[in-house]
């Protein structure tokens, strides 16, 4: 490989890319844009959930248990309903996402110590909101179920409630979080973005940079000199690096000093994880534009794959340990699980090479492969 | 006044046949760029067949090592209880340090600690019997789901051994008041996954096939100059516009068609309970719509990589905050304002509205006017762009 003409190379897709004022601001503007948005948006967080009641009871008992619904700041109380028939409309219509009700006689029977049966509709169109919804109204029954039984055992025995209270529920389970004691959900939303917003760009500027020269036929120049597929390659590859690590740069600054995300690693171990990272996604597009031979066949496979990959395959929607099947083994086969491990060891748990160098040594033996099957598939001849 | 009316009729028909050679030609250039091609069949049909196997959004194999300082037989059968598979046990931590590190190495996503003198603090029933849980937070909602099983499953454990205890002292727990929440899932009564995620994986893609091809198509036509070459033709700008919306929409329309009857029916048993109809008059609405912020977009971008990060600013955040990948009621007040002119934020409700809640026009029409008036303001936005740039 000689290096000037890789360097050549390099000079050239820069001050054309410089020269391209839009799209030079676009590039740099893009991913802080993206990472604003999302850092205030993008959250696994279940709250405010629409919910309505309907109480055919009435009673003091009643209004006590539907009141533990009402106050949770999960749920967002929008009213009493008359009719299982309105709810069922309201249901329908997705106004609605969950409805308590309480039947008649409700207290009465909790009075003389029975069981009652309640229901709550909850809209499962949306599985995991559905699901989680599903916890809340569990666990806030168990409260409000609980409350009552130990007013019972200490009515009819004669203890404390903190005896009562020992007597129905002898297991405590103590949680401690770690990394995130406050389970503030943008800790761990700014960094994983980082992995997010550099697989969207990355790709898109190295793919449409050889198939741009396709379409136009300034790649016959090229085909014509002597500068050898490797050189042409690395050339094209180094902008598009360059250009997507300095927005990690920003997007790490952003993160830290914005979102007030902690970063408890190093440097040392971050940066260059993260240029490893930039070559593996760059490389991908690279490897798209093998493939492509016009602009818009790169753009929509390069803009498509980096979707997917980001939204299904990289552990920041669905955690990798929850796939089944082939997406699991997908995932593995993927970039983005491994950066999204090292991107939150590096912020939240502050460890380094030791105990995620397997990871870097991973992402860059990928970036090597798509590198090679790149040069495979890249033909200075045209094909007949 | 006929001959007029017949002269009228003529131009209809010759402006309708222009329209139709013009989507034609669009339709074909599709056809012949085989990458894009294979591209388009791909995700209405392997990518939908993927993401229906994807997902679990219950706890799923969380790693779950655990610190045993009690060995009594309580504790042997609360470790039991942390199984499949909500929770994988991969084996016993020697020393807090160990635990701790597989916590770091994310071996482990939750440590469970049972102290000494567990199972006789639990025999004694005079102070509750404390068990600890590290969770690995990093992941927020993996750690929120696993602290909140974890929670359950103490809770069931404890509630049996709280049974027997009240028996000895004379309290039947029958008799106690008992409230059974019987929660039911409408719409989706087992919560199967796939008919959420197929849905919304289907929508992703169409959303940014819709948007990318006609800006590409249409920044392709400027950068080649071709567009000049269309402009001096007897051709309306109307006609040039329109026609690449009109063959995307067909295109969609299609590739919805496939991935409904050939995908999501048939292999996932995804519901279809409104009318099929409306869905794929709306989805024509929906192409229609996007098409048009796509073109709108390509007036402002003088070549391709510039659709592309264009493209990018606008779809990600249409696909990611209108409400399937993110709560929309969880979101800060200004965003969800902000997403209200996102023409994905109503088609997500018509969509599952019409498969899942088979909800009808009678329920949905706030959405369906709201998204008919966002694709009319960016039609016309585009147009006026377009009759300006080249007019």
């Amino acid at each position: 490989m000689n290096l000037r003409r890789v360097w050549a190379v390099a000079h050239k897709e820069w001050r054309e890319i410089v020269r391209d004022r839009v799209y030079f601001l676009l590039a740099f503007i893009l991913p802080p844009v993206l990472m604003l948005v999302f850092g205030y948006g993008v959250t696994q967080e279940v709250e405010n959930v629409p919910f309505a009641l309907i109480d055919e009871d009435r009673s003091a008992l009643s209004r006590d248990y539907a009141h533990h619904y009402i106050s949770s700041r999960y749920f967002d109380y929008r009213g009493q309903l008359t009719a299982l028939r309105d709810a069922d409309r309201l249901l329908a219509d997705g106004r609605i996402v969950v409805v308590l009700v309480i039947p008649a006689r409700f207290g009465e029977e909790l009075t003389a110590g029975r069981r009652v049966v309640i229901q709550t509709l909850i809209d499962g169109t949306f599985t995991a909101r559905g699901r989680t919804v599903l916890g809340y109204v569990q666990s806030i029954n168990a409260a409000a179920a609980g409350d009552l039984q130990a007013r019972a055992v200490m009515r009819r025995l004669g203890i404390g409630p903190a005896q009562a209270e020992v007597l129905l529920q002898p297991v405590r389970v103590e949680v401690r979080y770690l990394y995130n004691q406050e389970l503030k959900s943008i800790w761990g939303v700014a960094p994983a973005m980082i992995m997010f917003i550099l697989i969207l760009t990355a790709p898109l500027l190295a793919a449409l940079s050889v198939v741009r020269e396709k379409e136009t036929g300034a790649i016959y120049n090229v085909y014509a000199s002597t500068i050898s597929r490797a050189e042409y390659l690395a050339g094209k590859l180094a902008p598009s690096v360059l250009i997507s690590f300095l927005n990690g740069m920003v997007l790490w600054l952003l993160a830290i000093w914005y979102f007030d995300a902690p970063f408890k690693g190093s440097l040392a171990f971050f940066l260059p994880a993260t240029f490893v990272y930039v070559v593996c996604t760059s490389a991908l597009g690279l490897l798209v534009s093998a493939v492509a031979r016009t602009q818009q066949a790169a753009l929509m496979i390069s803009v498509i794959l980096a979707v997917v990959i980001a939204l299904s395959f990289s552990g920041m929607i669905t955690p990798v340990s929850s796939l089944t099947g082939a997406s699991h083994l997908l995932a593995q086969l993927l970039p983005a699980m491994y950066y999204h491990d090292l991107v939150l060891g590096a912020f939240l748990k502050g460890v380094g090479w030791r105990v995620l160098g397997w990871e870097v040594v991973v992402l860059a033996g990928f970036a090597a492969l798509m590198l090679w099957a790149t040069w495979a598939l890249f033909r200075k001849r045209t094909r007949q | 006044m006929s001959s007029v009316r017949a002269e009228h009729m003529i131009g209809a028909r010759r402006w309708l046949r222009q329209l139709g050679v013009l989507t034609v030609k669009e339709l074909r250039q599709l056809w012949r760029d085989r990458a894009l091609f294979i591209y388009i069949v791909y995700i209405f049909t392997g990518q939908i067949l993927i993401s229906g196997g994807e997902m679990i959004s219950e706890l799923h194999h969380a790693q779950l090592l655990v610190r045993d300082g009690d060995r009594s037989a309580a504790a042997r059968e609360l470790i039991y209880r942390f199984r499949e598979p909500y929770f994988q046990r991969i084996g016993e931590a020697g020393s807090p340090a160990a635990a701790l590190r597989a916590l770091d190495t994310g071996r482990a996503t939750v440590v469970l600690e049972i102290p000494p003198g567990f199972g006789a603090t639990l025999n004694e029933a005079r102070e509750p019997a404390v068990v600890q849980l590290l969770v690995d937070t990093s992941k927020a909602n993996l750690g929120y789901l696993a602290s909140s099983y974890a929670m359950r499953i103490g809770a069931e454990f404890g509630g049996e051994r709280a049974a027997a205890r009240l028996s000895e002292r004379g309290i039947d727990p029958g008799t106690l008041p008992a409230i059974e929440n019987r929660a039911r899932m409408w719409h989706n009564p087992e919560l199967a996954e796939a008919w959420f995620s197929t849905i919304s994986d289907l929508l992703s893609m169409m959303t940014v096939a819709c948007l990318l091809l006609p800006a590409a198509a249409l920044v392709r036509e400027k950068e080649r100059g071709t567009i000049e070459q269309l402009l001096v033709s007897p051709l309306a700008p109307f006609q040039i516009m329109f026609a690449k919306v009109l063959s995307m929409t067909l295109v969609t329309l299609l590739g919805t068609a496939v991935s409904l009857f050939v995908i999501m029916q048939p292999l996932f048993a995804v519901p279809a309970r409104g009318s099929l109809v409306l869905l794929f008059a709306l989805t024509a609405l929906y192409a229609f719509t996007v098409a048009g912020l796509g073109l709108a977009v390509a007036t402002f971008a003088r070549n391709i990589a510039q659709v592309g990060l264009l493209v990018f600013l606008l779809v990600m955040p249409i696909i990611m905050l209108s409400g399937t990948h993110t709560p929309f009621e969880s979101m800060p007040g200004w965003l969800q304002n902000l997403m209200s002119v996102s023409p994905l934020r109503y088609f997500i409700e018509i969509v599952y509205g019409i498969l899942l809640r088979g909800a009808g026009l009678r329920v949905l029409w706030d959405s369906v006017l709201a998204m008919a008036a966002i694709g009319a303001a960016l039609f016309a936005l585009g147009l006026w762009r377009f009759r300006r740039q080249f007019g």
